[in-house]
């Protein structure tokens, strides 16, 4: 499972990414729903390795942090990391989630303040249904995107430049309601369209594809991993039977 | 009826309590039922008259090669392709970490190319360690039993039966050792197939994977026989075929599975209770019903008879089951034990006041079996595609009353003694074999796989009785991230009571082997054979029809099978006479 361009199921980004999670100190539960989403990215056709490579190197490397913290205005809450660090996606998209089923947005917004992912929250927002929804940034290389979570059969993504979405990243994440009044907020952007059914089901058949960044992914994975020695592969089960019986 | 939302009433008086159920000594105890998966599979192929081929065996004189089978059901065809080689008697092993096997798997999605062939040929022997494909649904391995697969070769050769008492004391010629369907190594996700009818029922491709297998092990010595012995050579009777299993060796990796999957359990556990709730609420019993019950007593005393294990613990608990299955016999003779109004109830608690667990759960099983028709519905209810969601909305309020109510097994006990988590689960690097490791002995207490359910609970007891309830759900889950798991697992497992084992899964006494004992007889296994308190052998489709009997009279009564006989107990009150 180390080797490149490999294709695998979606039971394998559910329990590699889980694990790659943990191999980086994410607790399991926010794990989990790192993985789930990463479901979402790979369902719809995108390389989840690809789009989660980043949010793991930087919670390895300290760069980011799970510490959130909370503020709610009269416009609707804000999300922003509690250290002098950058958010890391893996917890900010859970949070986000959290947020919209307890508060919903009730006209105003939700805002997330320099998180190093913004695919990843959508992924994740994705991953729990919720819809009729619009997540707005622009990353540090000033492409704006604007993704539309609009209802149980399709998404869109609407973007200033072609510069593939799952490599933008840093940036302030805005979340609010989908109206036809405000739709579209990028002019001359992009547009892409996925039909949801129809994304999982070329999945389903085809697997998922992953590329170069897998081997990573699968080195966060193997943290999770014991070390196996002579005395722990002599206690595992079945050993010291004769199967040539 | 809704798969994830069975409707049951718990304060029934027929109804067993999640806290009688889902104990280890009992769920160590089960037997499979007429809901078992492999017994759904056999009815399905019975009733929807499904196809078997074999459609290519291309093998060498010794039998290593290529064959694949062929099932064509209404809708589609499923390829069972098999690769079989020979390997040194030193390498193998039933065990995760094995490199080679006599014979290796895939159940294709279906009907192969030579170009899908030429593929799986360049994978499936390597296992683990070759890719699959979406069109791939399950990948399995077998090993032979050598002494049982050499005597059933050579009897046959000479033109007789193989030796009957060696075949009883171990039930096949091949045991399987991982049967992986469900993405693993690349197969198909359950998504793929969830849909297919045939497919909703859990694990049926996996089983038909296994059912296809025993089939090719029976095949396999015959066609060696007549290899060997040309025209002296005869194939095996009927009788003999149909006793004939394929074993199976199990270790630790099912364990982990039951406990991720608390849902999928409580449906599995919930259809069950509610068979044995149905049966026991019968006021008059159901006309032959008692007398089919007692010839079964008859009969199960001779299966229990054939059921020989080294295993000193299951060995006692064999010897008590006879007697105990004597002496319910004998009880039973007296007609008025059993002709009062409520009959099967009155011999459940008969059954649970006086004997052990061995003996209620396998009577649990002796009553539902003569009430198909009453029961079989409750197959369609055993599976789930529920995705537990963590729910932001609950109250802390809430959340701290349900770990009161319905989490008291957890909460009351003492995880600061030793004893109490001296046990921790975790995955080796060894192929990822799943261990069970003991705290000081066993390095790896950091990766810990997530399934110490009570400690968590327990843990998370502790802080919630510390915060105040004016914080919502998620503020505390900020606060508290290491909790997100098990808050999700609670909001999702409270309203379904039959999802947990209420028991201390960390704790020094725990024997992961009643898990594994109750996962597997939910498949449908029998004749339990314990080689240590993590690893088991079994026998799966002992009794079942072969291919061509699936249209027979009694195709769907073929539990507790014995030597000699080709079929069980005379079948009543459930569907499979109609088709003869």
């Amino acid at each position: 499972m180390s080797k490149n361009g490999l294709t695998i199921s979606l039971n394998e980004v559910l329990f590699y990414f889980t694990r790659a999670g943990f191999g980086v100190n994410v607790p399991i539960g926010v794990s989990e729903d790192f993985a789930r989403g990463n479901i979402w990215i790979a369902q719809n056709g995108f390389d989840p390795s690809d789009c989660s490579i980043l949010a793991l190197d930087n919670l390895d490397s300290q760069k980011s942090s799970l510490s959130i913290q909370f503020e709610k205005s009269k416009d609707g809450g804000h999300l922003f990391c509690s250290e002098d660090k950058v958010l890391s996606a893996i917890q900010a998209s859970v949070s986000c989630v959290d947020w919209l089923e307890f508060n919903g947005l009730d006209g105003g917004e939700l805002k997330v303040t320099h998180v190093d992912c913004p695919l990843l929250v959508v992924s994740v927002l994705g991953a729990n249904q919720c819809r009729g929804i619009k997540v707005t940034w622009t990353d540090r290389s000033k492409n704006q995107y604007q993704v539309n979570l609009n209802d149980d059969t399709s998404w869109e993504i609407i973007a200033s430049s072609e510069d593939p979405i799952l490599h933008s990243n840093y940036a302030d994440v805005i979340i609010s309601s989908l109206d036809s009044s405000n739709k579209t907020s990028i002019s001359n952007g992009h547009l892409k369209k996925f039909n949801i059914t129809e994304e999982k089901l070329k999945t389903l058949n085809n697997g998922v594809n992953v590329g170069d960044k897998w081997p990573e992914i699968y080195e966060y994975f193997s943290r999770c991993l014991v070390k196996s020695s002579a005395e722990s592969r002599a206690s595992g089960a079945g050993a010291g039977l004769v199967d040539n019986d | 009826m809704n798969t994830d939302t069975s409707i049951i009433d718990i304060d029934s008086d027929f109804m067993r309590s999640p806290e009688k159920v889902m104990r280890l000594e009992r769920m160590g105890s089960s037997f499979p039922t007429r809901l078992s998966f492999m017994r759904t599979l056999i009815r399905r192929m019975s009733r929807e008259n499904w196809k078997f081929e074999r459609t290519r065996r291309e093998v060498d004189k010794d039998g290593y090669g290529l064959s694949v089978y062929s099932v064509t059901t209404p809708h589609r065809t499923y390829s069972l392709v098999g690769f079989t080689q020979e390997i040194p008697a030193e390498m193998r092993t039933d065990r995760v970490i094995a490199e080679v096997w006599d014979a290796t798997f895939n159940l294709f999605d279906g009907v192969p190319t030579q170009e899908d062939i030429d593929y799986l040929a360049q994978n499936t022997p390597k296992q683990e360690a070759g890719r699959y494909r979406p069109s791939e649904l399950a990948l399995a391995r077998a090993n032979k039993s050598l002494r049982v697969f050499k005597n059933a070769v050579d009897s046959l050769s000479k033109g007789h039966q193989p030796d009957i008492d060696l075949l009883t004391s171990v039930g096949y010629l091949m045991r399987t050792s991982a049967v992986y369907g469900s993405g693993k190594f690349g197969c198909a996700d359950r998504a793929k197939i969830a849909d297919r009818e045939e497919c909703k029922a859990p694990f049926q491709m996996e089983l038909l994977t296994v059912y296809l297998i025993r089939w090719f092990t029976i095949d396999s010595v015959e066609e060696l026989a007549k290899e060997k012995g040309g025209k002296k050579a005869v194939k095996l009777d009927k009788t003999t075929r149909q006793f004939i299993g394929v074993g199976n060796a199990t270790g630790l990796g099912m364990a982990p599975f039951l406990l991720k999957h608390p849902a999928l359990i409580h449906n599995w556990v919930v259809a069950k209770e509610t068979a044995l709730a149905r049966v026991r609420s019968i006021e008059t019993a159901l006309p032959g019903t008692l007398e089919v019950f007692l010839k079964s007593l008859h009969q199960v005393s001779q299966h229990v008879d054939e059921w020989n294990v080294e295993d000193e613990v299951q060995s006692e608990r064999i010897s008590r089951l006879t007697d105990e299955i004597q002496a319910l016999s004998m009880w039973c003779e007296n007609e008025l034990n059993i002709s009062r109004p409520y009959p099967w109830n009155g011999i459940y608690h008969y059954v649970e006041d006086n004997f052990s667990l061995e003996c209620q759960e396998m009577v649990v099983s002796l009553i539902i079996e003569p009430h198909g028709t009453l029961v079989d519905d409750l197959a369609e209810t055993m599976s789930t595609e529920l995705i537990p969601k963590f729910n932001a909305e609950m109250s802390l309020v809430q959340l701290k009353e349900v770990v009161e109510g319905f989490y008291q097994w957890a909460t009351t006990i003492d995880f600061s003694l030793e004893e109490s988590q001296h046990h921790f689960w975790y995955y080796s690097e060894d192929k990822l074999e799943p261990r069970f490791g003991s705290k000081g002995v066993d390095d790896g207490v950091e990766q810990e796989m997530p399934l110490a359910i009570g400690r968590d609970v327990s843990d998370l007891n502790k802080v919630l009785m510390e915060t105040s309830d004016d914080i919502s759900i998620s503020e505390f889950v900020m606060n508290y991230p290491e909790f997100r798991h098990i808050i999700r697992r609670i909001q999702n497992t409270f309203v379904r009571p039959y999802s947990e084992v209420q028991d201390n899964l960390l704790s020094q006494s725990m024997r992961p082997l009643d898990l594994l004992r109750f996962k597997l007889a939910f498949f449908g296994a029998s004749k339990f054979d314990p080689k240590s308190d993590l690893w088991t052998r079994i026998s799966m489709y002992q009794g079942a029809p072969m291919p061509d009997q699936l249209s027979e009279p009694n195709h769907d009564c073929w539990s507790f099978p014995i030597a000699g006989r080709s079929q069980s107990y005379p079948c009543i009150n459930c569907t499979c006479q109609k088709t003869a």
